[in-house]
């Protein structure tokens, strides 16, 4: 797995590349984690090359997102797509997680 | 209304039957749980889709045999036995372990799961996220068999001991009702 950042205006995009599962996940925690601890308000999960996920990677995305709103900050995921979207539908989730349909809306969301 | 669904605990199960069926037996190494899982599904016929998903559910389950059967314990052994074909996933999973003995228990935190997310209660849900125990670690999801329990929809089922579960997957065409002899 590898991460991504790209920042739009005052938004941080956070690109997941490759598996989110028992091996790499706890990744994206720690980057997350780093980020809020720098202050940074607004986050886009970009998930669109992310083909795997386990329940390794969901716990993560339950625990970012719920770190996140803890810390007043706010989270789109975007791009949820295949099997990751079925995980997570599996898991029950979807209308828990902020997920937005495109990247575009997500940061229009964020910065309104 | 759709009858609650719930990990079934009978040894006597049709679902423990494994005669005859495909068998690979690993050591309890979780580096290699989805290297494991891949070999297992490389079994399933070309035609079964979403095949990423398959070996995610049956990583799962070898990941849980792994860790909290056997404790990873290296000596110990994890038995995989499967059976495929275009319409159905059958596979079973043994450790060696003391068996899942909160199984009772993680039955009902289901269920209570499943109210809270019927009445889509955000506030009261985040306590079901994750069904925990004192072994548990920070890396375990402990959302695992709630995703298998709706995927394998033959049904989830432990033997007596609770060291062994057999679940069932029915693929595609009878969904729409309609058979289809041909």
């Amino acid at each position: 797995m590898e991460i991504k950042l790209k920042k739009y205006s005052s938004v941080y995009i956070v690109e997941v590349i490759g598996d989110m599962d028992l091996y790499s996940a706890f990744e994206l925690k720690n980057i997350v984690a780093k980020m809020l601890a720098k202050g940074i308000g607004l986050f886009v999960l970009d998930l669109a090359k992310v083909d795997y996920i386990d329940s390794s990677g969901i716990g993560v995305l339950i625990h970012i997102y719920s770190t996140i709103k803890k810390a007043q900050k706010k989270l789109k995921i975007v791009n949820v797509h295949g099997s990751v979207e079925k995980v997570i539908r599996l898991t029950k989730l979807t209308h828990y997680f902020p997920i937005v349909p495109s990247l575009r809306e997500a940061v229009a969301q964020l910065e309104s | 209304m759709e009858t609650e669904k719930e990990i079934i605990i009978d040894d006597n199960n049709a679902l423990l039957q494994r005669e005859g069926y495909f068998f690979k037996e690993f050591p309890s190494d979780i580096r290699q749980v989805r290297f494991f899982s891949m070999l297992i599904v490389q079994k399933a016929p070309p035609e079964i889709k979403e095949i990423n998903l398959l070996e995610q559910q049956i990583s799962e389950l070898i990941k849980n045999a792994v860790r909290h059967g056997n404790k990873n314990d290296i000596n110990k052994k994890v038995r995989v036995w499967a059976d495929f074909s275009i319409d159905h996933a059958h596979v079973i999973v043994e450790d060696e372990g003391k068996g899942f003995q909160k199984l009772e228990e993680w039955n009902e935190f289901n269920k209570k799961r499943n109210e809270c997310f019927a009445s889509q209660n955000f506030e009261e849900m985040e306590k079901y996220f994750a069904f925990r125990t004192e072994e548990s670690n920070e890396n375990d999801g402990g959302n695992a068999l709630f995703a298998a329990l709706e995927y394998w929809d033959g049904g989830v089922v432990f033997n007596n001991k609770k060291n062994c579960i057999a679940v069932y997957k029915n693929f595609g065409k009878k969904k729409y009702g309609l058979e289809l002899n041909r």
